[in-house]
């Protein structure tokens, strides 16, 4: 890595339950591990147990949870680490007090067809839902607000994990929060040659 | 009182010294009685052979190890994969392609402390929580090898000039090369030695490239069941050369103190070699591979010139075989249709199994589909994976000789083949006798040193905790 500066920033997933915000989270938190960054993820199921087992899923009690991480995300962030949340965190007006109160806010609409979130049905939330077993579920029974200005928007449903990954690498590296590939990774055409013939040589190839 | 409160309890501590290629057959039962400190550690805890991936090499072996995921998973059929369906693609599986967590990317994101030393698929250097050296897949000492980078200095001047491999492997002179061997081997044991001295640690890990490199160099000598065996003052040396392993392993183990867990493993064992199979020849003889023009002499494969339009099948070479389907609308100048393409796999497999020695004798060849070994499988796959004759023979791509079967490596001379399991062998520091264990995998390290290090294992590791 040559010449670059680290800033904290906070990259928030959000989106249906099932669209792939953890699996792209996932995926772009190790690559910034990988470019150098101090990394937290703010995992969603961890994070409810250890603060916020209190809290039911009624829109006040979501509320109030997503400003409990957002409050975390915000310490992490004003100390230089690239904080990662993956939340449903399904209404506008408490995305948009996140934005106001930490400086280095991204938010990430994780896009996704709400029939491909039910074919998903990972935890067997959907079908629960459906068969109107859980309340206030986001997509089936409690309403999704879209993100209006978000700055990464990434659809599940039409690209694959690596593209969408790539989307939120790019417009980081646009948004100079991380150092770009080119900078961090050094593997020239040259190397690769260098490599492969010693292969050769050691009878790999 | 306030100062014994305080005071940092002694953490639990991993060491994993790892040795490419050495065989279970080796450590356990012959070479056994010269290896002390390894049998003091099988004494006191647990051993057993290690399976290995499909294909048991160095790539993806240590890094299937590492992530605790199958090969189709880490999308790594070998050293070198294909980007695309184009015929002359072929890309290093470089750290950058490596799209899964490490078992240190995760102690680093727990705030552990990791010092890696020569770990397959580890350059270019990332970022970790500690300190690394990459492994002989570095394109030269000149590169930057190291993380931090200004670590490189250090082991220059510990090790006096480092080595990241033999650089005459291909030699006759095989005195030549057992100096290399042991020069490359005492040099990045003085650096492992020093960093485990001077550097803040959980868990460290090293990888000594040495075992595989006398295996393939000097097999002949001491195995007298080898084709080309013949008495010779190298008799001993790959016996010697594991006495000297297993003197340096115990100088790191008693560094490392009494509160660490030490495990021994490699990533594959080795078996002799009894010829190799050119796989090309064969496939043009079958009518699968058609050239232009036939070499004068043995040619690599990428230099021929192939008449993709009559082509069904390729191969590449390696201590394995990887068989590539020309097909239709796949491939640029595709033959087989697309609804042919199962019938032509099961045909060229079954052909493949029943393919003798010279004398037309049977080898046990094993094939494999992708689909039947990997539940996942990321990039481009092989249509076909093959050891001929369970790994007894090589494969080889070059064409020239006219001849399905050869005694001469196009490479070069070469003794050895890879085994499909390498060993395990784990003591906790409450030194529980443990004995032999068996069904264990090499997908089942990664999870184990989490859990020794009090990390949680994430659900998507394929392997099991080890002792638990």
């Amino acid at each position: 890595m040559v010449n670059f500066e680290k800033r904290g920033f906070t990259l928030w997933f959000t989106g249906l339950p099932c669209s792939g915000k953890t699996t792209v989270a996932v995926v772009v938190e190790k690559e910034l591990r990988d470019r150098g960054l101090n990394v937290e993820s703010l995992d969603g199921d961890e994070v409810r147990q250890h603060l916020s087992k209190d809290l039911g899923f009624s829109k006040k009690d979501r509320d109030t949870h997503i400003r409990r991480m957002g409050f975390i995300a915000k310490l992490l962030s004003r100390n230089d680490v690239a904080t990662l949340g993956a939340f449903v965190s399904p209404y506008r007006e408490v995305r948009d007090y996140l934005r106001s109160e930490i400086e280095n806010f991204v938010e990430v609409y994780v896009k996704c067809s709400v029939e491909t979130c039910i074919e998903r049905d990972v935890k067997g939330m959907y079908k629960k839902a459906l068969a109107g077993e859980i309340k206030n579920f986001t997509g089936i029974s409690d309403p999704y607000e879209e993100p209006l200005n978000p700055e990464i928007v990434v659809e599940t449903d039409k690209e694959t994990v690596a593209e969408s990954v790539e989307k939120v690498l790019k417009e980081l590296e646009n948004l100079k929060y991380i150092p770009s590939s080119s900078e961090s990774v050094t593997y020239t055409t040259e190397d690769e040659e260098k490599i492969k013939k010693r292969l050769k040589s050691l009878g790999y190839l | 009182m306030i100062r014994k409160f305080f005071k940092r309890r002694k953490s639990h501590k991993v060491l994993v010294i790892g040795w490419d290629c050495a065989a279970p057959e080796l450590v356990f039962d012959e070479f056994l009685d010269d290896m002390p400190n390894i049998k003091r550690l099988m004494a006191d805890g647990m051993y057993g052979k290690l399976e290995s991936t499909i294909p048991a090499i160095t790539c993806p072996a240590w890094m299937s190890m590492m992530t605790s995921k199958n090969p189709g998973k880490l999308g790594f059929y070998g050293f070198r994969n294909r980007p695309d369906y184009s015929y002359d693609g072929m890309m290093i599986a470089n750290s950058t392609l490596v799209k899964e967590k490490t078992a240190w990317d995760i102690l680093s994101a727990a705030g552990k402390k990791s010092i890696l030393i020569g770990v397959p698929q580890t350059y270019p250097p990332k970022n970790v929580n500690g300190c690394m050296i990459t492994s002989f897949l570095t394109p030269s000492t000149e590169s930057q090898y190291t993380y931090p980078p200004e670590l490189k200095s250090e082991v220059e001047r510990v090790a006096d000039g480092y080595m990241l491999d033999v650089e005459h492997f291909r030699t006759e002179d095989k005195g030549e090369l057992l100096e290399e061997i042991y020069n490359m081997t005492e040099k990045r044991h003085k650096v492992a030695k020093h960093l485990m001295e001077t550097k803040e640690w959980d868990f460290f890990m090293m990888v000594e490239m040495g075992p595989d490199r006398i295996h393939h160099g000097m097999w002949k000598f001491f195995d007298k069941a080898h084709r080309k065996y013949q008495p010779s003052k190298y008799e001993n040396a790959i016996r010697d050369y594991y006495k000297y392993l297993d003197k340096i392993a115990g100088d790191l183990i008693s560094t490392a103190g009494s509160n660490t867990t030490v495990m021994v493993v490699s990533d594959h064992g080795a078996k002799r070699m009894d010829g190799g199979i050119c796989i090309n020849e064969w496939l043009i003889k079958e009518g699968y591979l058609t050239l232009e023009e036939y070499p004068d002499e043995l040619t690599p494969f990428r230099e021929l010139k192939v008449d993709w339009n009559n082509t069904i099948a390729w191969g590449e070479g390696g201590y394995y075989a990887r068989v590539l389907l020309n097909v239709k609308g796949r491939e640029p100048k595709g033959v087989i249709s697309p609804d042919d393409y199962e019938k032509v796999r099961d045909e060229l497999r079954l052909k493949l199994e029943v393919l003798g020695d010279e004398n037309g004798k049977p080898i046990g060849t094993r094939v494999f589909k992708p689909e039947d070994i990997y539940p996942v499988r990321n990039g481009i796959p092989p249509d076909l994976l093959v050891y001929f004759g369970d790994l007894y023979w090589r494969s080889v791509g070059s064409v020239g000789t006219r001849c399905v079967h050869t005694f001469e490596n196009d490479t070069g001379p070469d003794d050895a083949n890879h085994a499909q399991h390498g060993i395990f062998i784990m003591r906790k520091p409450d030194c529980k006798k443990t004995g032999e264990i068996a069904d264990t995998h090499i997908m089942d390290c990664a999870p184990t040193i989490l859990n020794l290090l009090g990390v949680p294992v994430p659900d998507d590791m394929e392997g099991k905790i080890i002792g638990s």
